[in-house]
């Protein structure tokens, strides 16, 4: 066998044999999701079954691979086959980095139509309705491109199964896809398929509204995504929707700003307790802000940035930031609750390091303010660096000049940790079926199937979140369109390899309201000295306990 | 149809020899090709505007979890509403945000209709200025408005730092004190020009032979105001009072676009509150209830309303 011959696995996954030694070797996105979740299902397994083995023998075609791999290259891998499978399952989560991204990538070719056909025949005629939320005029034209495209591709694998945008599809904008949704679906209106941002499915799945799913009837196993991104599709131990994207950010600072401050423009903060240090000499030594709050309430931007320094330093709205959350008590009185709390009133009271706006701030204002060199570090998506180039062509003048040299200074770099852990928000999305009683248009259940393994297999995965997300399949990572973005995206391979410091939100109905309300108003108690850290986190904890605990009243 | 001035006359004394039943149904029952006229509209807003009201009162009596079916708890959400110090302060700051918002429009608005009323060069020009916060959106308005407020890089705090008279930025919507001064400075600067509309309305069906009267009798132009102006103004007034009290107690576009309600919840008002309890929070049962209440103290409100509007009909009829 030639190094260009490929081994052809099922289910439309085809690998070099480089690719499998290399991948192989480096133990594979894949089983890096496999070892996180392991770990989380050990935790997780109520009837004590060891379902960290599950991945090891229902992911038969990664089995054959690994066989055959052992076969080729006995005298490289002389150890006995159970051991290899083993240590290939066991994944150690340390390898995800950006050097390790760059290194998977463009490792495996991926055939969509050869996929879905073992899912649903390709002549099949059928019909379904799907909602997603669709490139609007602020989008990329990759993102328009990407999305005519993805309809294409569609109608050329499915032409028994029309779908088009306008009709049977409908584009949302992030702002009024939830309401629209949930107003069809309690007017028996759904769509048959929606594409929703991670955990507004719970909501649905909650009241009983969506279908169950089983990975395995649309060609996937839990193995092909991040732990996190399941566990958000999942309401009382059933699953009832699959990740098409995910995401996570990281520290974006100016250094030009770091070296007129004094500090080593290449050592970007470790911790948080270094970023309000930083924070505050940027501020005293240069008059720009050092970090870009953001507090207002009513606003997914706060919680976005808020919570990875809560979590960092052991905070937690409830329990999510631990193994096997059971959203039970708010840790929000916690110590580490109140440190994170205490660090965001150094920055914007003591100091006064911080933009004033804060609190009414969305991180709009510090992209603004960043570009303009005016802030040192703020929290934010590999996508806003071409944004940032993009405005920078864009202006004229002085202001050229400034932003051109912005962006020549742009630093990204991961997200501090605290004493507790290094964290980020879990971002990205999910699609679900809603049951026929609350659907618009009879449930085609294998149109249905057709379209989500379609657009959740590694192709579609990677190419409709192109500009500001990951794939949400893990096989995404490994093949040549990831390496067409590393090329393209500048500090993609930083945010990314957040990934497995990723934590969900609660994955409860309530988790809107803690985040979106609760947690601002929080954080707008202390910074507005209504009230002090501890009084603030107190009553914060009280009325997150209070609203899971299904309050009554207002 | 021309209809010649003998048969207006004919009809007229007709009318008038007709003798008017006291019974309600029996004057529907003469009316009824009017009836007949209205009803589609009736209907359609019967099915927009009562369905949905029912429906809101109905869930007011229940709690309603996200998971699970809805639970019936009586008087339970109104008297936790009522109840709640949080109610209170949300009260407090949507009556200094109406009544504050609409006396000074009311007053700006009523000076710039007495201005736009008189006769000089450039009057269409100084109408169509007044006029421009009116026709612009809500939204525009807001985002204009945080930028003008902007902490940061705000115009006013920009201004003022050139020039000299301060320091540093002030802090306006990012303040617990003046976050909502802020909201209602925006707030008179778009209503303005609809107080003035009316009022201009008014200030022209005030006879001009009165007025001379008056002034040929020496009354100085404060005293024509005041006695021959204003009180034909009255019916106006109320209306548009009425009318603004209504409209700001309704108002949610700018609180929720420009501070979201904080800082702290400085700037929630009624209607914001409603919004965030239903579709932020999703507690449909006290946000049904919550509207409810503000529905009565709407109603009320429409109640003279239509009596300012209606008033003089009897005698007239």
């Amino acid at each position: 066998m030639t190094e260009e011959s490929r081994f052809t696995l099922p289910l439309g996954y085809r690998m070099s044999r480089r690719s499998v030694l290399r991948t192989a070797g480096l133990a594979t996105a894949g089983l890096a999701g496999a070892s996180l979740l392991a770990a989380c299902a050990d935790e997780d397994d109520d009837d004590g079954e060891d379902v960290a083995a599950e991945p090891e023998t229902d992911d038969e075609e990664e089995e054959v691979e690994e066989e055959e791999e052992e076969e080729e290259e006995e005298e490289e891998e002389p150890d006995d086959d159970h051991d290899a499978d083993e240590e290939d399952m066991t994944v150690d989560v340390s390898q995800w980095s950006p050097e390790y991204i760059e290194e998977i990538a463009g490792t495996m070719d991926f055939d969509t139509a050869e996929f879905c056909a073992g899912i649903v025949p390709l002549d099949y005629e059928g019909s379904v309705t799907f909602s997603y939320i669709g490139p609007t005029e602020a989008s990329p034209q990759v993102t328009w491109d990407f999305d005519e495209e993805f309809w294409e591709a569609w109608a050329e694998t499915y032409p028994g199964i029309p779908l088009e945008v306008g009709d049977s599809v409908q584009s949302h904008t992030y702002g009024d896809m939830l309401d629209q949704v949930r107003t069809a679906a309690f007017g028996n209106a759904a769509p048959n398929v929606a594409r929703m941002p991670i955990l507004w499915g719970v909501e649905f799945a909650a009241r009983g509204m969506l279908e169950e799913i089983n990975l395995e009837d649309f060609g996937f196993s839990e193995s092909d995504f991040w732990p996190g991104a399941l566990q958000s599709c999942m309401w009382e131990g059933r699953l009832y929707g699959i990740p098409t994207n995910n995401e996570t950010m990281a520290l974006i600072y100016n250094k030009q700003l770091f070296e007129d401050a004094g500090l080593d423009p290449d050592a970007p903060p470790e911790t948080w307790d270094d970023v309000v240090e930083y924070s505050r000499i940027i501020s005293e030594e240069t008059g720009a802000h050092g970090f870009g709050m953001v507090a207002r309430v009513n606003h997914g931007n706060t919680p976005f940035r808020f919570m990875p320094t809560l979590w960092a330093y052991g905070g937690s709205a409830l329990d999510e930031a631990e193994d096997g959350p059971e959203y039970q008590e708010s840790l929000l009185r916690s110590d580490g609750a109140k440190a994170a709390l205490q660090a965001y009133y150094d920055m914007y009271v003591r100091d006064q390091s911080v933009p004033t706006g804060a609190l009414t701030n969305d991180n709009t204002a510090n992209t603004d303010l960043f570009i303009g060199g005016q802030l040192g570090m703020y929290i934010g998506h590999p996508a806003e660096y071409a944004a940032m180039v993009d405005r920078a062509d864009n202006a004229t003048g002085e202001e050229q000049e400034l932003a051109q040299q912005v962006v020549d200074n742009i630093g990204y770099a991961l997200i501090p940790e605290g004493p507790a852990r290094r964290a980020v928000v879990f971002g990205g999305s999910n699609v679900h079926i809603f049951k026929d009683e609350f659907s618009d248009h009879d449930l085609d259940w294998d149109a249905a199937r057709a379209l989500i393994a379609f657009q959740c297999a590694p192709e579609w995965s990677i190419k409709m979140a192109w500009a500001g997300s990951n794939p949400g399949h893990l096989g995404g990572f490994r093949t040549h369109w990831m390496q067409e973005r590393l090329d393209e995206i500048a500090f993609l391979e930083v945010a990314s390899s957040m990934l497995p410091f990723g934590i969900p939100f609660p994955v409860i109905p309530e988790a809107t309201e803690i985040m979106n309300i609760t947690i601002p108003e929080m954080l707008q108690n202390v910074l507005t000295e209504q009230m002090t850290v501890d009084e603030a986190a107190e009553q914060a904890a009280d009325e997150v306990e209070d609203i899971i605990g299904g309050r009554e009243g207002y | 149809m021309a209809v010649s001035a003998p048969q207006q006359a004919t009809g007229q004394v007709a009318t008038r020899n007709r003798r008017e039943p006291k019974n309600v149904f029996q004057r529907a029952y003469r009316q009824w090709a009017d009836y007949t006229y209205i009803m589609p509209a009736l209907l359609a807003m019967f099915f927009v505007i009562a369905y949905p009201i029912a429906y809101t009162i109905y869930l007011s009596f229940y709690s309603t979890p996200t998971a699970g079916e809805n639970v019936w708890n009586g008087l339970t959400n109104y008297t936790s509403i009522i109840t709640a110090e949080r109610f209170w302060m949300i009260t407090q700051n949507t009556m200094y945000w109406t009544i504050v918002s609409t006396i000074l429009a009311f007053i700006i608005g009523t000076a710039a209709a007495l201005v736009a009323q008189r006769e000089f060069i450039g009057r269409g020009l100084v109408r169509g200025i007044f006029l421009i916060p009116w026709v612009i959106s809500h939204v525009a308005t807001a985002y204009i408005w945080v930028w003008i407020f902007h902490s940061d890089y705000g115009l006013v705090s920009g201004m003022l730092m050139d020039l000299g008279i301060i320091s540093s930025p002030l802090v306006i919507l990012d303040s617990t004190t003046w976050a909502m001064p802020a909201l209602i400075l925006v707030n008179v600067w778009k209503d303005f020009p609809f107080i003035m509309i009316m009022m201009l309305a008014g200030l022209q069906t005030v006879p001009e032979h009165l007025l001379r009267a008056a002034k040929i009798d020496g009354a100085s132009t404060w005293a024509q105001f005041r006695h021959v102006t204003l009180p034909h103004l009255k019916g106006v007034i109320i209306i548009t009072l009425l009318l603004t009290i209504v409209m700001n107690l309704n108002h949610f576009t700018l609180p929720w676009i420009m501070t979201g309600g904080g800082p702290a919840s400085s700037t929630h008002i009624w209607i914001t509150e409603v919004y965030a309890l239903a579709f932020r929070s999703l507690r449909f049962g006290i946000a049904s209830a919550f509207s409810v209440i503000l529905f009565i103290i709407m109603m009320s409100m429409a109640y003279f309303y239509v009596k300012a509007m209606t008033a003089g009909d009897d005698r007239r009829r």
